[in-house]
């Protein structure tokens, strides 16, 4: 059998960016998780007391934030709609039922990972606004009770949202073998890339 | 304190009440403001810090005689002096600004931590500062704007309408201090039957518009004024109708349960999905894989 041929899909910059996510965006959404629902306030325990986590949730957001919106940037050349696109939407339940033959061609990303790359997108910039505007008692004192307190809901209602893309995020990840590989190693085999994407082994040998 | 005597607590769901035991009898008190009688002399004040330990900074002259200008982590209550101009003459209008102690508080419903805000059984609303973690949902989410974070401990802070005190069958410092009576306490029925007299009699006098300030939108509360004018509660620094903010009824009421769903259904279909479908390993990759054309000569 002759050895698989690998081809780079995650350089290491963003590699080890995305992982720090992992880590910083762990205690972030813990923290966060144990706010928003009081009776698992022992979440908080990851960084030792609920006072510390009130303390410490908004820097590691914003270390979070950070990360993702310079990650969000050197892919975005990626995650542009294309032509391609909506066939592929369209045949998303074969996706799902892994039924290859109905799928649509797709490039580095499919449309459903550049959904989700919008979500994020979304998510870090509410995150970031909202979450200054309730941050005490540094900023909130700047601005009216109610201004902090609709801050406070949306800020809530996208934890609440990227809390399920990153549900999605980890089943497709973990469903679609080889991924989590190409995350860490940054490398997946042309057989990977043929078989989701397929466009991306065109723009690889284009090269 | 006997914990039997909370009998509501922030954070914590319908299924795990808190003490439920009493039946009730435990009377329900209230502080009662008359600022028909109010002189400003800021005595209450001085009273609440006195009591409280605490001592606000000396602020700068901001063209009022009240000072500070709002409530504070260390001033509790405060006098405000409202300039009200009637028939081109000038009078002031004093209120004495605390925690209105609301039957239905908007900031035990908003507070993010288990425990930090109870109510008690008399009906008054208390912050336990151990538990406090200076979220600050209870600052943005009182229609009164009451609460308010300390910067020293990061901890919020409003009267407790001396809860020490009254526990021990003493009345609140403001109201013990009280020079001319406008400050009252006991148990809310008496205040309530004092407060309709006192309405009557100043009607009598020509105060038509006199009237009670026990706002419907909060359940009532176990902090009541009598104003020369019901109509105009806003000229007191006072809001007309204050209710719990939609902000905080959507994020608990709606947000709360619908977020709860959507996220155990994703991981449910998640998980149904992965178990149902099986897995998917790019067959190539696997040792001992063969390309279907050289099958029959894999067979020889």
């Amino acid at each position: 059998m002759k050895p698989q041929q690998m081809i780079v899909r995650h350089k290491l910059f963003d590699r080890l960016c995305h992982w720090t996510i992992v880590v910083v965006g762990l205690v972030t959404f813990l923290t966060g998780f144990s706010f928003f629902f009081p009776s698992f306030q022992w979440l908080s325990g990851i960084v030792g007391t609920p006072q510390l986590a009130k303390v410490m949730h908004p820097f590691f957001g914003i270390a979070m934030c950070l990360l993702l919106a310079l990650m969000l940037i050197r892919y975005y050349h990626h995650n542009k709609w294309n032509k391609y696109d909506l066939p592929w939407m369209k045949a998303v339940v074969w996706v799902l039922l892994q039924k290859e033959d109905n799928i649509p061609p797709v490039g580095h990303y499919n449309p459903g990972q550049k959904m989700l790359f919008r979500a994020f997108v979304i998510f870090v910039l509410a995150f970031v606004i909202t979450g200054v505007m309730m941050w005490q008692p540094y900023f909130a004192p700047l601005f009216s009770p109610e201004t902090v307190n609709w801050a406070t809901l949306i800020h809530s209602a996208c934890g609440i949202l990227m809390l399920i893309a990153l549900v999605v995020h980890v089943w497709m990840a973990t469903w679609i073998e080889g991924s989590i590989t190409g995350m860490l190693y940054g490398k997946v085999s042309r057989a990977w890339a043929k078989k989701h994407h397929p466009m991306m082994l065109e723009e690889e040998d284009h090269k | 304190m006997a914990t039997q005597d909370i009998i509501r607590r922030s954070g914590t769901t319908d299924i795990t009440p808190a003490s439920q035991a009493r039946i009730g009898a435990v009377k329900q008190v209230t502080k009662l403001f008359d600022a028909t009688k109010c002189t400003g002399c800021k005595a209450c004040q001085v009273a609440c810090s006195e009591w409280n330990d605490l001592r606000d900074e000396v602020g700068t002259f901001q063209g009022s005689y009240q000072n500070p200008m709002t409530l504070s982590p260390d001033s509790w209550n405060i006098m405000q002096y409202h300039e009200v101009m009637d028939d081109n003459k000038l009078r002031w209008q004093f209120t004495h600004t605390a925690c209105m102690h609301c039957a239905d508080p908007a900031c035990l419903k908003a507070c993010s931590t288990a425990g930090a805000i109870v109510q008690h059984a008399n009906g008054t609303v208390d912050f336990d500062s151990d538990k406090c973690i200076g979220c600050g949902y209870c600052a943005s989410a009182c229609p009164f704007n009451v609460p308010k974070i300390s910067k020293k401990d990061n901890k919020a802070y409003k009267c407790t309408l001396c809860s020490d005190r009254l526990a021990v069958g003493l009345e609140p410092a403001c109201v013990k201090t009280c020079t001319v009576g406008a400050l009252r306490y006991g148990t809310r029925e008496d205040m309530l039957f004092y407060a309709e007299k006192r309405v009557q009699q100043l009607k009598e006098r020509g105060y038509h518009n006199a009237g009670l300030y026990n706002p419907e939108g909060v359940g009532g509360t176990h902090y009541m004024m009598i104003l020369h004018d019901i109509n105009k509660a806003e000229t007191y620094g006072m809001p007309k109708d204050p209710q719990i903010p939609a902000a905080t009824e959507i994020r608990q009421d709606w947000l709360k349960p619908l977020g709860t769903a959507g996220l155990l259904a994703t991981a449910a279909f998640a998980l149904m999905h992965r178990v149902t479908v099986g897995r998917n390993i790019v067959e190539e990759d696997q040792p001992g894989y063969v390309p279907e054309d050289n099958h029959e000569e894999a067979g020889k």
